[in-house]
């Protein structure tokens, strides 16, 4: 059985708690070619798009769906939408938690979009990461 | 947070334009980072298999350094509280010293209370690889020319 309109609403388990740490950030800072100073120093904030690492975690669940079928290789993400009621910061325990917004099947093709929260380990929310994935269909051979 | 103040906040004003350039050691750099291993950004005989022109940069590589235009303006990226990107095009980054150059430019679309809201464009090779980039920033501070005929801040 393939992903299909009728997967919108589909929520996954929440994930493993990340722990965010201050080299981690200073790296990925660095692997942008950032050096403002607040991401540096004992206790740095994360740059607003250290999301994706912790919502790429979330999206392993979505791709490894046996019911959806759907494979990595044929993904292109489509959008990327972040929402912050405050930054990730240095010894934060976050729990990410995926659910599946809407389905659009075309010839071909599917668009999904999805969600991932971002909270605390007291579930008070931090970030929400939104995105659309365009994923093409296996062309039979 | 402390009170930042900008100059010169109106809606049309430009943000100062950043050029970076994107290399493999980039890509590389980020993949470790971002733990996005995905092989085609760092394999041109996978590229090429899944009919790409070539090896192409991380859509999120190409977004959070365009965002670096917002938060070195307002200094403080904890100010950021929403941004958007579509992934319009590829950037395909050569295997040579020099990779391929990404511009990025940046304006005020909007302003609404403490709320900026800045459209960022980034140009590779004459195209735009980004559509509809928007990041809203809350200065914390009433931009001051909205500030006409309000008679307290909240």
């Amino acid at each position: 059985m393939a992903i299909s309109e009728a997967h919108a609403g589909r929520r996954y388990p929440p994930c493993d708690p990340y722990q965010v740490s201050a080299a981690k950030i200073t790296e990925f800072a660095t692997a942008l070619g950032d050096d403002n100073p607040r991401y540096r120093g004992d206790s740095p904030i994360a740059p607003p798009t250290f999301a994706a690492i912790i919502s790429a975690h979330a999206w392993d669940q979505l791709f490894s769906d046996p019911e959806l079928e759907l494979s990595l290789d044929r993904v292109v993400q489509a959008d990327q939408r972040y929402t912050f009621l405050r930054p990730l910061r240095t010894g934060d325990v976050v729990i990410a938690t995926l659910v599946v917004d809407k389905v659009r099947i075309r010839p071909g093709s599917e668009l999904v979009s999805a969600t991932v929260d971002i909270s605390d380990r007291d579930a008070e929310p931090i970030c929400t990461a939104q995105a659309t994935f365009f994923h093409a269909r296996e062309v039979p051979a | 947070m402390k009170a930042t103040v900008v100059e010169g906040v109106e809606v049309g004003a430009q943000l100062p334009s950043l050029a970076v350039r994107f290399t493999r050691e980039r890509l590389v750099r980020y993949a470790g980072a971002s733990t996005d291993f995905n092989p085609i950004h760092y394999s041109e005989h996978f590229a090429r298999r899944v009919g790409l022109p070539g090896v192409i940069a991380h859509g999120t590589l190409t977004m959070g350094t365009a965002l670096r235009v917002v938060t070195n303006w307002v200094g403080d990226p904890g100010r950021v509280t929403s941004y958007f990107v579509r992934f319009t095009r590829p950037v395909v980054v050569p295997d040579d010293a020099d990779g391929v150059e990404v511009r990025f430019n940046a304006s005020v679309a909007a302003i609404e209370g403490s709320l900026v809201t800045i459209s960022i464009e980034a140009i590779c090779d004459g195209q735009r690889v980004l559509g509809a980039a928007r990041a809203e920033v809350d200065l914390g501070i009433r931009v001051p020319h909205l500030d006409h005929g309000a008679s307290h801040a909240p």
